[in-house]
C-alpha cells in the first residue's frame, strides 16, 4: 500500500499551525491535522478521504504539559500510562488503547479526535470500488451507507476510542484553538454527529488540551473493555463507571459512559441520576446495567455482531461498579 | 613424533619441495576442532532400527540451532520481496470488482500511454491453464473469459516504479458483463445456469461440485442397530488463512541467453516449474527456478500462483526483471486456506464401548478454483479412520466451486475440521457411556504394524504413549469434570500423514519422491544439493543433519544449496509433511554412498576390516579399537586420489501401500503420526469469552532428529490451532465481500492469547523413517482444537459446533442453557461423571492392548493385523473378506440417494460423459 502524496507542515508553536492553517483555508486548500499518525496514516494509506495538505503537531511545544488537572493534546498515551500524576484510573484506560508500540506514537488528542470506523470504510480503495463505495467516502458517487441503506442523511460508523468515557466522567473539559480564537467547553458536549462529522472541531480548529476540577482525585471507578484480542484491538464496547463516595457505602454523585457503541461516546447521565437518587446497592447497579443496556443502539460494523455487544454493555457496567459494592 | 607431524609416509613429493602438509582445508585451523570427544559410534535408541548403524553421534537427536537461523536474526535472508536485480520494473495486478462476471473487454490504451509505463498484459498473452494437480488444471494466469471472485486477476502492468504502476491499474479500464453469484456453499450442490468451472465430459450435471467422495466400509448396516450411545453433530467451520508473515513476492528475469529465472518463495518450486513450461510455452529446462527464504508457508505458498505468470510474461514483454510484491489484502484473495465447510458427525459406539460406526458427511467451499481440493475432499474422510478401530465408516464428501478466494491445502490439509468434529464426538459418546474419554481412546487403539479400515499400512504408533503422558502430566484424573464452573480441561487426538504416498506427477514407481546429491571435494566440506524446500521449518538443517550423523562430522561442514531447480534434483517440495521422512531417507542414502568410499580408503590405508571399521567425529576407526585409523581428511583424500571429488546420488521411494478401491491412494503414508493434547481453559459464563490456560501437547515423531524444531512445531502448530478455534475467520458480509482481509480484523491470537504450551516428544521409532524419524509439522496442529472444544464443555457444559468460538458464539449458547435450564450463567454446573461399569472393562482392555502394543512394536516381523480383530475377526485377514456384512463401496446405492446426506446429495447429478447435465 501507499501513501498518496500530500504536502506536509511541520509548524513548531501554536501561533505558527494556527497561522498555517488560517492560510491554507483562505486559500481554499483542504489539510489535516496529524498527531502520532497511528489513526491518519493507516487511513491515507487506505486513500481514506486524504488530503494534499498535512500539518504535523509534533513539533508544537505548547501541547505536551502534562499534570494532573491539565493534559496538553501531544501527550503520548504511553506517558499518560506510565504517569504518576494523573487520576489512576486515566493511567490504566490508557495503558488498555493499542499495543505500547502504538502508545509510544499515538497522542491524548489524536484519541480523542479519533476517526469513526467501519468494515464497510476502512478497506483499500479496490475493496471499496468492489463495493461501490459508501456515504462517508463516496468519491463523487453519491454511494449510499451500507450499514443502514436508503437514507443517505447520515454515517453510523462507529466510535471506537477509549479515554473518552474515562474523561468524561472525570468531568474534563476541553481547549480548542482556532485561527478565529480559542474556546472550551465541557468534553461531553465536544461529539456531535455523525460519523462523519464526529465532534464540533470546526475547520482549521484544533484540539490544545484538557483541564479537570481540582476534585479529581474524588471520584472512584473503573473501566471495563470488550475486545477479542487483549494486545490491540479496538474496544468493540467500552464502558467507564465512577462515583464518588458518600456515607455509608453509597454513592453521592454516579457518571457512567460508553464508548465503541456508536458514532460517537455516550454519556448517560440520565441513566445514573436514575438509580443515584435511590442507591440501593447490587439491585441499582443491575438497574443501571439494564439502563444503559437499553440506551445504546451498536450496528453491524465491527468485529462482534451488536447483539452481542449490546448485551455485554450490561455485563461491563456491572462490573465497573463492582467498586460500589466494596465501599 | 612433534617434529614430524607434518609430514605424511607414502605420499608422493615432488623433488626439492617440502613435504606436503598434512592433509587439511587451509587456514591455521584446518581441521575444526574435535567437537565431541564422548561421542563413539554404536547402537542407539530401544528398538533395532536399520540406521542404527550409521550413528555416529555427530547432529541428530541434539537440539539444534537452525542451519539458517543467523542469516534472519541478522536481517540477511533474502525473502521473496529482497530480490533486487538491476534494471527492475514494478508489476502490479488488476483485480476483478465483481464475485462473478464475463470480461467483456479491456481498454489499456491510457494506462500505457502514463509515462513510466512499460508493459501492459492480459488474459490474452497467456492461455495455458495450469492447476496444482494436473487432474483439475483450472487456472490462468489471468481472466480468459470470467473472473470468478472479487480480487481475481484481470490483467497487469509493469512499470518504472509502484505509483506508476499502481496509477496505470485504475487507468485500465474493463467492461464486464455481471454473473449471479454463488455465495452459499449448499447451493453449490444444486444445477447452475452458468457454473463457475466446465470440465467438459468429466463435469457433474450442471452443478458447481468440483468434486465428490462416496467411501462405505465395514458393518454399515450394523452400525446404527450395534449402537448403545451415538453421538451427532452438524459442524460449521468457518475458512481460515495462514496468515504467514511475509506476503507474496516474485521477481521475473528473462536473461540474455533466453532463459527464465523466477525468485519466489515457493513451497514447491518443482510445481511452478511444471506450469511455468505450461503456461509460457518453454521448455523446462529453459527455466530455473530460484526459491528465496520464505516468510512462512503453512500450505499456502505450495501451488503455483497466477501472480508469477504474471511476472514471467511482464518479463518476457519488457526484456527487463519485473518484481510483483503483494500487499495483505492480496495475500486474501489468492488465499488457498482452510475451507469453510460443513461437516455432520455421526459417531456410535457399541456395548463394548466399541466404535461400531463413524458416518461423515463433509460439505466444502473450494472457493473459485479447484486448487489441491481433489484430494482435499477425500482427506476429510479417510483421515480419521485411525488411530481407531472401528466397525464402520461411512463418509460423503463434495466439494464445491463457490465466488469467494480459492481454498486449498493449509497445515493439517483436509483433516482438521472433520478430526475436531469426530473428537468432540469421542467426548460426547464417552459421556453417553459413562466413562473416561482418555480410556474409552486407550481401550480402542489399533496396535503397531497394522492396517486401517481402509486399508492404510499404519507402522510405528506412538498414540498410547501419548495419551498417557498427557494424562499424566495434566493431572487429569484430579481435574477433569472436577473443575469449578468456568475451569475446565478436555482431550483431543490427531492422526496424520507423513508424506504423502503418492506423487502427484508421476507413477510411484518411476520416479523417486525425493533425490538428494552430494559432492565432497578436497575441503572436506559436503555440498548437498536438495529440492526440499527450507520454508522455515527446518528442512536444510534436518538434512544436514542427517548427513552430518552419517558421515560423522559437525554442521558447520555440511552446506545445503536447496535453492535453484538449476542445481537441486527434482523434489516435490514441502508439503504433506513429508521432507524429513523422504529427504533425510534420501539424503542418507546418498551419505551412505560416501560413507562406503570413505570407509574403504580407510580400510586400504589402516589394512583393517572393512565391517570393524566405523566413523566418529572426523575419524574412521576399528570399533573395538580405536587407537586404529586414519582421520576424515586423509580418507577422504585417499578416496579422491583417482577422481576428485566424491560425488553421490541418493533418492527415497514409498513402498507399495494400499488397497485398490477409487480414491485408495488417498491418504496412503509410508508413515503416520500421532498426538494428543490436554488443554486447561476458562471461559467467562457471562460474556463467553474463552482463555486457553496451559497445553499439554504429545505428539509421536518417530524420533525427534532434532528435539528443539520438533518443540517449535509443537508449539507452533498449538499457536495456529488455536487461531483456529479462538478467534480466526474468513468473514463474509452480507454482499458476500470478505470484510476483514487485514491483520487487525483477522484475528490471529497474540502473546496474550498464547497458553503455556508444554511440548511431550513420543518416539515410536519408525521403521523406515530416517533414523526412526517422522513428521511433526502438521500433525501436532490436529488435537488442540477438538482439546479446546471438549475442554469448554467441561467448563460449562456446552457443546460448540461452530468454529470459531467467539466469545458472542459462546455467549449464545450459554443463554440457549440458561433458557433450557432456567437459570443464570452463574448459577450453572458443569458436568460431572459417575463411572459406568463399562469404564473398568475398558480398563481392562486398555492395559491388554498395552501389552499386545510392545510386543508387536518389539517383534521385527509382527503378524497381519487388519481393522476389525476387535470385533472377532481374525487379525490376519481384512475383515470384509471373512464377513459378507463388511461392505468395501465408493459409489452410493438407489437406497441412499432416496435420501442422501448434504454432501451426499452431490451425487444426485450424473457426469456429462454419462449423460447428465446439458
Ligand atoms: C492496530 C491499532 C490498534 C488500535 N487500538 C486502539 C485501541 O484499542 N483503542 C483506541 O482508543 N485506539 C486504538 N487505536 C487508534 C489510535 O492508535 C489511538 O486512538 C491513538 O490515540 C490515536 O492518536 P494519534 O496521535 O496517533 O492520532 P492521529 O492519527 O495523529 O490522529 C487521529 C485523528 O485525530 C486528529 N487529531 C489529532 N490530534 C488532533 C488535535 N490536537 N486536534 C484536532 N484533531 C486532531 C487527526 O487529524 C486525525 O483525524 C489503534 C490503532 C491501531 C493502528
Ligand atoms: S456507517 Fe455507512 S456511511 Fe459510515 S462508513 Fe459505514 S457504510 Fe460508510
Amino acid at each position: 500500500m501507499r501513501m498518496p502524496p500530500f504536502t506536509l507542515h511541520t509548524p513548531g508553536s501554536l501561533d505558527e499551525a494556527l497561522s498555517l492553517a488560517g492560510d491554507l483555508q483562505s486559500s481554499g486548500q483542504e489539510f489535516d491535522w496529524v498527531a502520532g499518525g497511528t489513526d491518519l496514516l493507516p487511513n491515507y494509506k487506505w486513500h481514506l478521504n486524504a488530503k494534499s495538505h498535512v500539518i504535523s503537531l509534533a513539533g508544537v511545544s505548547e501541547l505536551t504539559e502534562l499534570s494532573r488537572t491539565h493534559i496538553g493534546a501531544m501527550v503520548r498515551l504511553q506517558d499518560l500510562a506510565d504517569s504518576n500524576d494523573v487520576h489512576p484510573l486515566l493511567a490504566k484506560v490508557s495503558s488498555m488503547v493499542a499495543s505500547v508500540m502504538i502508545r509510544r506514537s499515538g497522542t491524548v488528542g489524536g484519541n480523542i479526535c479519533l476517526d469513526t470506523r467501519c468494515f464497510w470504510f476502512n478497506q483499500s480503495e479496490e475493496w471499496r470500488e468492489s463495493i461501490e463505495w459508501c456515504y462517508k467516502c463516496d468519491c463523487g458517487t453519491g454511494a449510499d451507507c451500507r450499514v443502514i441503506p436508503n437514507q443517505n442523511t447520515q454515517c453510523v460508523a462507529t466510535y471506537q476510542a477509549d479515554l473518552a468515557p474515562v474523561l468524561m466522567c472525570l468531568g474534563a473539559t476541553i481547549h480548542l484553538a482556532g485561527p478565529e480564537g480559542g474556546r472550551s467547553m465541557p468534553l461531553t458536549e465536544f461529539f456531535e454527529l455523525d460519523g462523519i462529522t464526529r465532534n464540533v472541531l470546526a475547520a482549521g480548529e484544533l484540539v490544545t488540551h484538557l483541564t479537570f476540577p481540582s476534585d479529581i482525585l474524588d471520584w472512584q471507578g473503573d473501566y471495563q473493555k470488550l475486545r477479542q484480542r487483549e494486545s490491540w484491538d479496538f474496544p468493540e464496547a467500552g464502558v467507564a463507571v465512577l462515583w464518588k463516595p458518600g456515607p455509608n457505602g453509597s454513592p453521592s454523585d454516579l457518571r457512567v459512559a460508553t464508548t465503541g457503541l456508536e458514532s460517537i461516546p455516550g454519556f448517560h447521565s440520565p441513566e445514573a441520576d436514575g438509580v443515584l437518587a435511590s442507591w440501593e446497592g447490587e439491585s441499582s447497579i443491575d438497574e443501571l446495567a439494564e439502563a444503559v443496556r437499553k440506551a445504546v443502539r451498536p450496528v453491524l460494523n465491527t468485529w462482534y455482531p451488536p447483539s452481542y455487544r449490546r448485551k455485554m454493555v450490561k455485563v461491563l457496567t456491572k462490573r465497573a461498579s463492582s467498586g460500589l459494592l466494596e465501599v | 613424533m612433534s617434529e614430524d607431524k607434518d609430514r605424511v609416509e607414502g605420499y608422493r613429493q615432488q623433488s626439492g619441495k617440502l613435504p606436503f602438509p598434512r592433509p587439511g582445508s587451509g587456514g591455521s585451523r584446518g581441521t575444526s576442532d574435535l567437537r565431541d570427544e564422548e561421542a563413539i559410534a554404536g547402537i542407539k535408541g530401544t528398538n533395532e532400527h536399520k540406521h542404527d548403524d550409521l550413528v555416529t553421534g555427530s547432529a541428530v537427536g541434539r537440539p539444534t540451532a537452525l542451519v539458517d537461523g543467523r542469516w534472519k536474526v541478522t536481517g540477511q535472508a533474502h525473502y521473496g520481496d529482497d530480490v533486487r536485480l538491476p534494471g527492475e520494473l514494478i508489476g502490479r495486478i488488476v483485480r476483478s470488482k465483481h464475485h462473478y462476471a464475463r470480461v467483456l473487454s479491456i481498454d489499456v490504451s491510457a494506462a500505457l500511454e502514463l509515462p513510466g509505463v512499460v508493459a501492459v498484459a492480459t488474459g490474452r498473452d497467456a492461455s495455458g491453464s495450469f492447476g496444482v494437480l494436473p487432474v483439475t488444471k483450472d487456472e490462468h494466469a489471468m481472466a480468459q473469459e470470467k473472473v470468478r471472485h472479487v480480487g481475481d486477476l484481470v490483467a497487469c502492468v509493469a512499470a518504472v516504479d509502484e505509483s506508476t504502476a499502481r496509477e496505470a491499474v485504475r487507468l485500465i479500464e474493463v467492461e464486464y458483463e455481471e454473473l449471479e453469484a454463488l455465495h452459499d456453499m449448499r447451493e453449490g450442490l444444486e444445477d447452475s445456469d452458468e457454473p463457475i468451472h466446465d470440465r467438459g465430459q468429466y463435469h457433474i450435471g450442471s452443478s458447481n461440485v468440483q468434486k465428490r467422495v462416496f467411501q462405505e466400509f465395514g458393518d454399515i448396516d450394523g452400525m446404527a442397530d450395534n449402537a448403545v450411545a451415538s453421538h451427532s453433530s452438524s459442524w460449521k467451520f468457518a475458512g481460515a488463512n495462514h496468515g504467514f508473515t511475509e506476503p507474496h513476492a516474485v521477481v521475473a528475469n528473462w536473461d540474455p541467453s533466453g532463459r527464465l529465472t523466477l525468485y519466489t518463495p515457493q513451497q514447491v518450486p518443482h510445481y511452478v516449474h511444471r506450469a511455468l513450461a505450461d503456461v509460457l510455452d518453454v521448455p523446462m529446462h529453459q527455466i530455473n527456478v530460484h526459491r528465496t527464504f520464505v516468510g512462512g508457508g503453512f500450505g499456502g505458498k505450495s501451488d503455483p500462483f497466477p501472480h508469477e505468470m504474471c511476472a514471467a510474461i511482464l518479463s518476457r514483454k519488457t526484456g527487463r526483471p519485473v518484481r510483483i510484491n503483494f500487499d495483505r489484502e492480496e495475500v486474501f484473495w489468492v488465499n488457498r486456506g482452510r475451507h469453510p465447510s460443513r461437516i455432520d458427525m455421526n459417531l456410535h459406539a457399541d456395548s463394548d464401548g466399541r466404535l461400531c460406526g463413524i458416518e461423515t458427511d463433509a460439505l466444502i467451499d473450494g472457493g473459485a478454483f479447484a486448487s489441491f481440493g481433489h484430494v482435499t475432499t477425500y482427506y476429510n474422510g479417510v483421515l480419521h479412520t485411525a488411530p481407531y478401530e472401528i466397525g464402520a465408516f461411512h463418509y460423503t464428501g463434495a466439494r464445491v466451486w463457490t465466488n469467494k478466494p480459492a481454498s486449498g491445502a493449509m497445515r493439517g490439509h483436509g483433516a482438521v475440521n472433520s478430526r475436531c468434529a469426530f473428537e468432540v464426538g469421542m467426548d460426547g459418546v464417552a459421556e453417553q457411556l459413562r466413562v473416561d474419554p482418555i480410556t474409552l481412546r486407550l481401550a480402542n487403539l489399533l496396535p503397531p504394524n497394522s492396517a486401517t479400515i481402509t486399508g492404510f499400512r499404519v507402522t510405528s504408533i506412538g498414540m498410547r504413549e501419548c495419551l498417557e503422558r498427557v494424562r499424566e502430566a495434566s493431572g487429569w484424573k484430579e481435574k477433569f469434570r472436577k473443575l469449578p464452573h468456568g475451569h475446565g480441561i478436555g482431550v483431543g487426538c490427531g492422526f496424520f500423514i507423513s508424506g504423502s504416498g503418492l506423487p502427484i506427477h508421476w507413477e510411484p514407481n518411476k520416479f523417486p519422491h525425493a533425490t538428494v546429491h552430494l559432492k565432497v571435494d578436497m575441503d572436506g566440506g559436503v555440498t548437498v544439493h536438495t529440492g526440499a524446500a527450507e520454508i522455515g521449518q527446518g528442512s536444510d538443517t534436518v538434512i544436514a543433519q542427517s548427513v552430518a550423523e552419517v558421515l560423522g562430522l559437525p554442521l558447520d561442514m555440511i552446506r545445503i544449496r536447496s535453492r535453484e531447480t538449476d542445481t537441486a534434483p527434482v523434489d516435490l517440495g514441502s508439503y504433506s509433511s513429508r521432507v524429513t521422512f523422504m529427504n533425510a531417507n534420501a539424503a542418507i542414502s546418498a551419505a551412505m554412498e560416501i560413507r562406503q568410499e570413505l570407509l574403504e580408503a580407510a580400510a586400504g590405508m589402516t589394512e583393517a576390516p572393512i565391517d570393524r571399521m566405523v566413523i566418529g567425529d572426523r575419524r574412521i576407526y576399528m570399533r573395538d579399537d580405536p587407537k586404529i585409523g586414519v582421520s576424515y581428511l586423509e580418507a577422504l583424500h585417499k578416496a579422491q586420489e583417482n577422481k576428485g571429488a566424491l560425488v553421490s546420488s541418493g533418492a527415497y521411494r514409498t513402498p507399495p501401500m494400499g488397497r485398490v478401491h477409487k480414491g485408495a491412494g488417498a491418504g496412503i503414508a509410508p508413515a503416520y503420526s500421532f498426538s494428543a493434547y490436554v488443554a486447561e481453559v476458562k471461559v467467562d459464563v457471562e460474556t463467553g469469552q474463552t482463555k486457553v490456560l496451559k497445553v499439554w501437547a504429545a505428539h509421536d515423531c518417530g524420533k525427534a532428529l532434532n528435539p528443539l524444531s520438533v518443540k517449535g512445531q509443537i508449539i507452533g502448530s498449538c499457536h495456529m490451532g488455536l487461531g483456529q478455534v479462538l478467534s480466526e475467520e474468513m468473514k463474509y458480509g452480507r454482499s458476500g465481500h470478505l470484510i476483514n482481509p487485514d491483520l487487525l480484523d483477522y484475528k490471529i491470537p497474540t502473546v496474550h492469547e498464547m497458553p503455556e504450551v508444554v511440548p511431550i516428544i513420543v518416539e515410536s521409532n519408525d521403521s523406515e523413517g530416517p533414523f526412526g524419524a517422522k513428521e511433526a509439522g502438521e500433525g501436532p496442529l490436529l488435537p488442540i482444537l477438538p482439546a479446546v472444544c471438549n475442554a469448554v464443555y467441561d467448563a460449562i457444559g456446552v457443546r460448540t459446533s461452530e468454529l470459531p468460538i467467539t466469545p458472542d458464539r459462546v455467549h449464545r449458547m450459554i443463554e440457549d442453557r440458561c433458557k433450557q435450564e432456567g437459570m443464570g450463567p452463574l448459577d450453572l454446573v458443569s458436568p460431572v461423571l459417575q463411572h459406568s461399569e463399562l469404564q473398568a472393562t475398558l480398563e481392562a482392555r486398555a492395559s491388554e492392548h498395552a501389552e499386545r502394543d510392545s510386543r508387536r512394536a518389539s517383534d521385527p516381523d509382527p503378524p497381519d493385523y487388519n481393522n476389525g480383530a476387535l470385533f472377532g475377526f481374525d487379525p490376519e485377514i481384512p475383515a470384509d473378506e471373512q464377513d459378507e456384512r463388511w461392505v468395501v463401496s465408493v459409489t452410493p446405492d438407489s437406497g441412499y440417494m432416496e435420501s442422501p446426506r448434504l454432501a451426499g446429495s452431490a451425487w444426485k447429478h450424473t457426469e456429462r460423459r454419462h449423460g447428465g447435465g446439458s
